[in-house]
């Protein structure tokens, strides 16, 4: 590819301003944005010019439109269909909410969300853990630990578990490479258990005694869904470990996320999407966000990819620092290829040959699988330090909000998460990237 | 007739203020008003939103939406019940908005206002919301009567707080105007470092007071304690039932400068504290 035609210091704007923008707009036009026609024209005033732009400067510019087009439909196909197949599913019955189920279920929901992604591990979760502890006075923790767990660090074994990590997968890493970074995933999760395991403790003691009720026994509704989830992680396993190179393997891949969501609705009880107050709002509103982002970030990563090593970070652990640190405050899956490209540059700037294009040579190279496994851990990690670092962060608020759980501000959750998650993360990365 | 508004949410001083309120309302007599928000621009302001989070906060302001118009309704139901059951005239009143703005838009049409002091106007997100009644102290510009959760048994008596000051004569005279005087004996109280001067000052309060027919017992308060615990100290030894103060409650960086006689009076007061400014 030609990145001449691509590459100023002004390719990285179109990205950085948009995540800016959807960053500001549910916070100053809340209304505004809520409507997701509205998410899809402002995605589609970032992403035209971008288009145009890469059309009109570069020879191959339409090729890589189109090959952005395709990681998209890959991409929104697995995000699509694992959202339709969660929602089938519904955890009924009651768990008493001790410290000891708490962070049982908190284990629980931290490894599933490696297998079922934390979007589906979280809405799968949530509500059964704030019916488990409807009883108790003071809950904002249970759902503060939660996020840190199920719906961000959890994810981080598989590229099913978290956005940014099926990103690099559609850009070559290997499905089982992400197996890798147990390490640091058990260090985390482990510490994060244990002090949530003494919190929860200290607190339940100054709660009222649960009142006596009869407890339903738990059960799992919609059981058939496991079986379309097994054929979504057997279609991405066998693609991405036989069909690389296949022209036809993307199609294949998409037509099976279609197909097995559509088996999904087709067998699962409306009741059990009326329980899940299931809708497609969430997923077209992911869609439309997500248009702009891989469209303005076409530009931005070739840019890194070319300069990377120019800008001085060349460390595991500035990376991880660095990439957490844009996470936090923007989605972490484009900071995820973002960074990685980066990577990409800073390995080719010692005399590496990698194409931004296949992480999968990243993820081999003896260099780029320490600054991989930086990126991929701070992105994921860090994408729980506030409400707005991954996407089912603030749907877990909501819904907890919704059971009357009054949870921090912004700033106030962003407290929690610098007071606990931070200096786990940091004593991790003196492990792991020192 | 006049007409007291009754500012209605969950806590436990709004519980005990609609009380005195009805209390009032028999003695003056008074038509009851009782107000409930729903503060909608709190419930729906706008945040910072993860990537499909928004769909999430549509349905989430919906669900607190709803809960909150259920509660308001419950408040408004609850206190007319109580207030017929106690013979006293009153209607309800649920106004969707800011609960300030609401509250102060609302305070000019009515005679005298009374608020739990540990009021949460917006229950439905947050755990406690001083903001909005210390703005409506601040802002009221008509007597309002802050009622705390926790009441001392009530005495007959009322103190006046007076200093002489401008704000101190119009609460002086609201509280002439507002018919209360008829509760029980009234203790005009003056603070300052010489007896004499505190007395001639609680006199010249009592001189205010019976041109408007009212009798008054001059109280002068030599202490040691701050103003504020010395008038509360005063309060309890005389039994008053009331505390009538000229002042408002600053903004929290002008208390953390300054401090705040009246801020102090109104949180800590067992009784409730009749406020003008």
């Amino acid at each position: 590819m030609n990145h001449h035609a691509l590459v100023s210091a002004l390719a990285i704007a179109p990205l950085l301003g948009y995540l800016l923008v959807i960053a500001a707009l549910p916070l100053v036009f809340a209304r505004f944005w809520d409507d997701n026609r509205n998410k899809l024209v402002v995605a589609l005033a970032a992403a035209v010019p971008v288009a145009i732009y890469l059309v009109a400067s570069s020879p191959d510019g339409a090729d890589r439109l189109i090959e952005t087009a395709r990681e998209y439909a890959a991409f929104m196909a697995l995000l699509g269909a694992l959202f339709v197949i969660t929602a089938g599913v519904y955890l009924r019955g009651d768990l008493p909410g001790t410290p000891a189920v708490n962070t049982a279920m908190l284990a629980v929901g931290t490894v599933l969300a490696s297998a079922i992604g934390t979007t589906g591990a979280s809405a799968l979760l949530i509500r059964p853990m704030l019916r488990a502890n409807a009883h108790r006075g003071y809950r904002r923790h249970i759902v503060v630990f939660f996020i840190f767990l199920v719906s961000n660090g959890g994810g981080l074994l598989t590229p099913l578990g978290d956005p940014p990590l099926f990103l690099g997968f559609l850009r070559g890493v290997p499905f089982t490479w992400t197996l890798h970074l147990a390490a640091p995933w058990a260090m985390v999760s482990t510490a994060l258990l244990v002090i949530f395991a003494l919190v929860d403790r200290a607190i339940s003691r100054r709660d009222p005694p649960p009142p006596p009720r009869t407890r339903e026994p738990l059960r799992i509704e919609g059981a058939w869904n496991l079986v379309w989830l097994i054929g979504i992680v057997a279609t991405v396993v066998a693609v991405g470990s036989y069909g690389r190179g296949w022209p036809a393997a993307p199609l294949v891949q998409i037509g099976a996320m279609v197909g097995f969501a559509a088996l999904s609705i087709a067998t699962t009880p409306r009741r059990i999407h009326d329980a899940n107050r299931f809708s497609w709002a969430p997923i077209l509103e992911v869609a439309a966000v997500f248009l702009g982002i891989f469209v303005t970030m076409v530009p931005a990563l070739a840019f890194l990819h070319d300069r990377g090593a120019s800008l001085g970070i060349t460390q595991p652990w500035q990376l991880f620092w660095l990439s957490g640190a844009l996470s936090s405050v923007l989605d972490n899956a484009p900071t995820y290829l973002t960074f990685a490209s980066l990577a990409t540059g800073v390995v080719n700037a010692g005399g590496g040959q990698l194409s931004v294009h296949d992480l999968g040579a990243l993820a081999a190279h003896p260099t780029g699988r320490e600054l991989l496994a930086a990126v991929s851990c701070g992105s994921v990690f860090m994408g729980a330090m506030t409400y707005i670092g991954n996407g089912p962060n603030f749907m877990v608020k909501a819904i907890a909000e919704q059971h009357h759980v009054r949870m921090p501000s912004f700033f106030g959750y962003t407290l929690w998460s610098l007071g606990i998650l931070a200096p786990v993360l940091a004593a991790v990365a003196v492990v792991v990237f020192w | 007739m006049t007409e007291v508004l009754v500012c209605l949410e969950g806590s436990a001083s709004t519980e005990r203020a609609a009380g005195v309120a009805i209390e009032l309302a028999r003695t003056l007599p008074a038509t009851l008003v009782g107000l409930a928000i729903v503060d909608e621009p709190d419930i729906v302001a706008g945040s910072p939103t993860s990537i499909g989070g928004a769909s999430f906060r549509k349905d989430r302001n919906a669900a607190l939406l709803e809960d909150a118009h259920q509660l308001a309704r419950g408040w408004l139901d609850g206190f007319v019940a109580r207030g017929r059951a106690a013979g006293v005239a009153v209607r309800a009143l649920e106004i969707t908005g800011s609960a300030a703005e609401m509250i102060l838009a609302e305070v000019p049409r009515h005679d005298l206002t009374v608020l739990g002091r540990d009021v949460n106007f917006r229950f439905e997100t947050q755990d406690r919301d001083r903001h909005t009644r210390d703005r409506i102290l601040r802002r009221a510009g008509k007597p309002v009567i802050v009622v705390p959760g926790q009441l001392a048994a009530p005495g007959p008596a009322v103190m006046i707080a007076y200093d002489g000051s401008p704000a101190a004569i119009r609460a002086l005279h609201s509280f002439a105007a507002s018919g209360l005087a008829r509760r029980g004996d009234v203790h005009v109280a003056s603070v300052d470092d010489d007896g004499a001067n505190a007395f001639e000052t609680a006199t010249r309060g009592c001189e205010l007071l019976a041109q408007r027919g009212i009798r008054a017992v001059p109280e002068n308060v030599v202490s040691s304690e701050p103003t504020a615990a010395a008038l509360l100290s005063r309060s309890a030894r005389i039994g008053a039932g009331m505390i009538v103060l000229g002042g408002y409650i600053p903004s929290a960086l002008a208390r953390l400068v300054w401090g705040s006689v009246t801020h102090e009076i109104v949180e800590r007061a067992v009784v409730p504290v009749f406020l003008h400014y």
